[in-house]
């Protein structure tokens, strides 16, 4: 008995008196305690974050031999600790949660045919397996590492357990949070999500797991400059998400019928408010990289400020004092800041020409106007934006694109009519490029969409050879007034936005353009092989009710 | 389940299984040692980026030998190897006097870590076949290892992958020197 051999176990794992992280588990599962002690759980938590490597594993089976225990009282400490590790300390513990082994020790005192009445830690464990379900596996950016809890979920319902309903308070507390973080701190929570997983993939040890080591490690020691990059840009795609939201709560603190108790309003309010100290942090780090997305911050901190400030006046009832907060600028200063570092990077959308098909797809062209429930995340971003398109209400949506396509007509009749549409692109590039840029007085107007209540038109133009001018026109279809009219839009990465105010952001009915913007894409080659693509948003409200329409408009070839 | 079944037998008639990380510095010859004895060949092989893992059979023992690279960017990586070894092999360039510092600091680096603090070192003072290489007894000195670790059990064993002179003498020191615990 005294042969040394490896187990699955790490290696120190028997003197358990010896090891601090056993003896912080133990305590915060002793018999002695009434009820589970947050602090000591907290401990835990802590110890794990601070040494990281082995101890989610070692803490994990620990925790699994006891919720196994004979003892309810220690299981159910047991089980309260394993739900603060898991939402304390992110993915080295949902790997190891995840682990095949663990799920079944964790069943383990589960019947093969469920009981009429389920115990006390049978039901918290039905209940922390559903919370997982819920959360880790369906939103964890990482989700495709944890499949076996899926699967035991699965099983077990397959099996007749029924898992217990969960409210949404519960499940919010795993959900990813959005956060504003800094590039550091986004690159440090991957550095030890890659470490986790590395560690894992070597305890594993199957050839499979050893070739993706391998290519993990390659990861880690090769690409870091990638990941600095990465990094970056994430910082930017959050900063972006804040900004829509910080215009949509000037928005609506504009709009008359005000209720600041307004659950989207004091979300809005939350997490400009958190995300504020932050500002700070990442001017300190980007300082001597970035300037412009330093300048674009401070501005953008300076509205948050204004907001934040007016949101106070509001709510302690001086509405006369808020409304001497200028508002109107805010989202036309934030929408002229796309001209800077942010707006390069923007695409508010994640969208990128390479991976466009080079001929319009008409499903690309698809439209949604819905109204907005307050209640549904506003704020999510807009490539969350559901692009399903209620038909019948909406029957003109789809057309933009073929329009797009006619309004290339005026030149046409130089070309084959009998060509193929991309051919038509290429030999209108081709045309547009033989005759001098002041010329190229195309100026028709191109129908991007048209819905119940607005009609959307761009007038384009090509300035020189590196940049298109575009005057937007919006008009009223309804016979009732749209308030606080809003356009985004984002072009490729390769591209960048400049945008001029909108003239006004209110229609009346029946105006015809009502409302006009002008808007230059700078860096758009005149001949580019793929024709250029923008993706807006139109936002708007009408009698009272907002409404959103978005979708991708592909430019004419000039 | 099989493999506890294969693991009581394995008891039963005296054989181990153990995990021996391998590391040094880049361009010790980790990888050479390494298939040197897994095929007794000589591979050459291009700088490692990652790791190989191969088990080598001897004596009854089953040696799990990880071979990480050595390069300095890898270096930080190392300690997700850490975790269960046995026993820590450093592959020391003899010849490469000018890193022989670079070496000692990473292996005091790697043995001052928590979880390494158990296992059985031994060094192997590769390419002793090159001309001007330091002897088994001047790395030995150099390190200073008797004067800084206390409980450990460590060795410096010469060798010269190409030939294969010292591999077998330093697992078989390995193997005795961890069957009593």
């Amino acid at each position: 008995m005294s042969a040394i051999y490896l187990t699955d176990a790490p290696v120190r794992r028997q003197h358990t008196s010896g090891n601090p992280l056993l003896r912080k588990i133990q305590r915060a599962c002793r018999i002695s305690l009434t009820e589970p002690d947050l602090a000591l759980n907290l401990d835990v938590a802590d110890y794990i974050n601070e040494k990281q490597g082995a101890t989610s594993r070692d803490a994990i089976i620990t925790i699994a031999r006891l919720i196994n225990t004979r003892d309810t009282h220690t299981a159910v400490f047991a089980i309260a600790l394993l739900d603060v590790l898991v939402k304390n300390c992110g993915y080295p513990v949902h790997l190891q949660i995840s682990r095949k082994e663990f799920l079944n020790e964790l069943v383990k005192r589960f019947p093969e045919h469920p009981p009429l009445r389920y115990s006390k830690v049978q039901r918290l464990i039905l209940t922390a397996i559903e919370e997982w379900y819920q959360t880790l596996c369906k939103h964890a950016s990482y989700k495709d590492d944890l499949g076996f809890i899926r699967d035991m979920h699965r099983l077990l319902k397959y099996k007749g357990y029924v898992f217990p309903k969960l409210d949404e308070s519960q499940l919010s507390v795993l959900k990813p949070n959005n956060n504003l973080k800094t590039a550091s701190e986004i690159q440090k929570e991957q550095e030890i999500a890659q470490a986790a997983k590395l560690e894992e993939l070597i305890r594993r040890g199957k050839p499979e797991d050893l070739k993706e080591a391998n290519k993990l490690m390659k990861i880690m020691a090769g690409f870091k400059e990638d990941n600095v990059v990465e990094a970056k840009q994430a910082v930017v795609h959050e900063l972006n998400k804040l900004k829509r939201k910080a215009d949509l709560l000037n928005e609506m603190l504009n709009s008359g019928d005000l209720d600041l108790n307004n659950e989207t309003i004091q979300e809005l309010y939350g997490s400009l408010k958190s995300a504020q100290p932050k500002f700070q942090k990442i001017i300190e780090e980007e300082q001597d990289e970035d300037n412009g997305l330093v300048q674009d911050l401070l501005k953008f901190n300076d509205n948050v400020n204004q907001i934040l400030e007016k949101f106070t006046l509001l709510k302690s009832g001086d509405s006369q004092g808020a409304s001497q907060i200028n508002p109107e600028n805010l989202s036309t200063a934030i929408q002229m800041n796309q001209g800077g570092a942010l707006a390069n990077e923007i695409n508010l959308l994640d969208f990128d020409d390479n991976t466009e098909s080079s001929s319009p797809a008409p499903e690309s062209m698809t439209t949604n106007t819905q109204p907005v429930d307050p209640l549904t995340d506003l704020l999510g971003d807009l490539n969350d934006l559901n692009i399903t398109t209620p038909a019948a209400s909406t029957p003109n949506f789809g057309l933009g694109g073929d329009i797009s396509l006619g309004s290339a007509q005026p030149t046409s009749a130089v070309t084959n009519s009998t060509a193929a549409q991309s051919d038509a692109f290429d030999l209108l590039g081709d045309f547009s490029s033989s005759i001098p840029p002041t010329s190229a007085q195309t100026q028709s107007r191109v129908l991007v969409n048209q819905s119940e209540n607005v009609k959307f038109e761009f007038e384009v133009v090509r300035e020189n050879q590196n940049s298109l001018k575009i005057k937007s026109f919006f008009s009223n279809l309804s016979s009732s007034p749209l308030t606080e009219v809003a356009v985004l839009l984002a072009a490729p990465k390769t591209m960048s936005l400049r945008l001029n105010p909108q003239s006004s952001s209110t229609l009346r009915s029946f105006i015809n353009d009502g409302i006009t913007q002008s808007i230059w894409i700078d860096n758009a080659q005149a001949n580019a092989p793929k024709p250029v693509k923008l993706k807006w948003k139109v936002s708007y409200k009408i009698n009272g009710s907002p409404v959103e329409e978005t979708a991708v408009f592909t430019l004419p070839n000039i | 389940m099989g493999s506890s079944v294969s693991k009581a037998l394995g008891k039963l008639f005296g054989s181990r299984e153990m995990k021996i990380l391998m590391l040094g510095l880049d361009n010790a010859g980790k990888t050479t040692i390494l298939y040197k004895l897994k095929l007794n060949k000589i591979k050459t092989s291009a700088p490692t980026v990652g790791f190989n893992v191969e088990t080598v059979s001897f004596k009854n023992v089953k040696f799990n030998m990880w071979d990480v690279g050595g390069q300095e960017r890898l270096r930080p990586l190392w300690r997700h190897y850490f975790p269960g070894t046995t026993s820590l092999i450093f592959v020391i360039d003899s010849q490469d006097k000018d890193r022989l510092n670079e070496a000692k600091e990473e292996l005091y680096s790697i043995i001052s870590e928590k979880e390494m603090e158990n296992v059985v070192l031994l060094v192997w003072a590769n390419k002793q076949d090159l001309k001007g290489a330091l002897k088994p007894q001047e790395i030995s000195d150099f390190l200073e290892l008797g004067d800084n670790l206390k409980n450990q059990m460590w060795c410096v064993i010469g060798s010269n992958a190409l030939a294969g002179q010292g591999l077998v003498e330093g697992l078989s020191w390995i193997s005795t020197n961890t069957a009593k615990k």
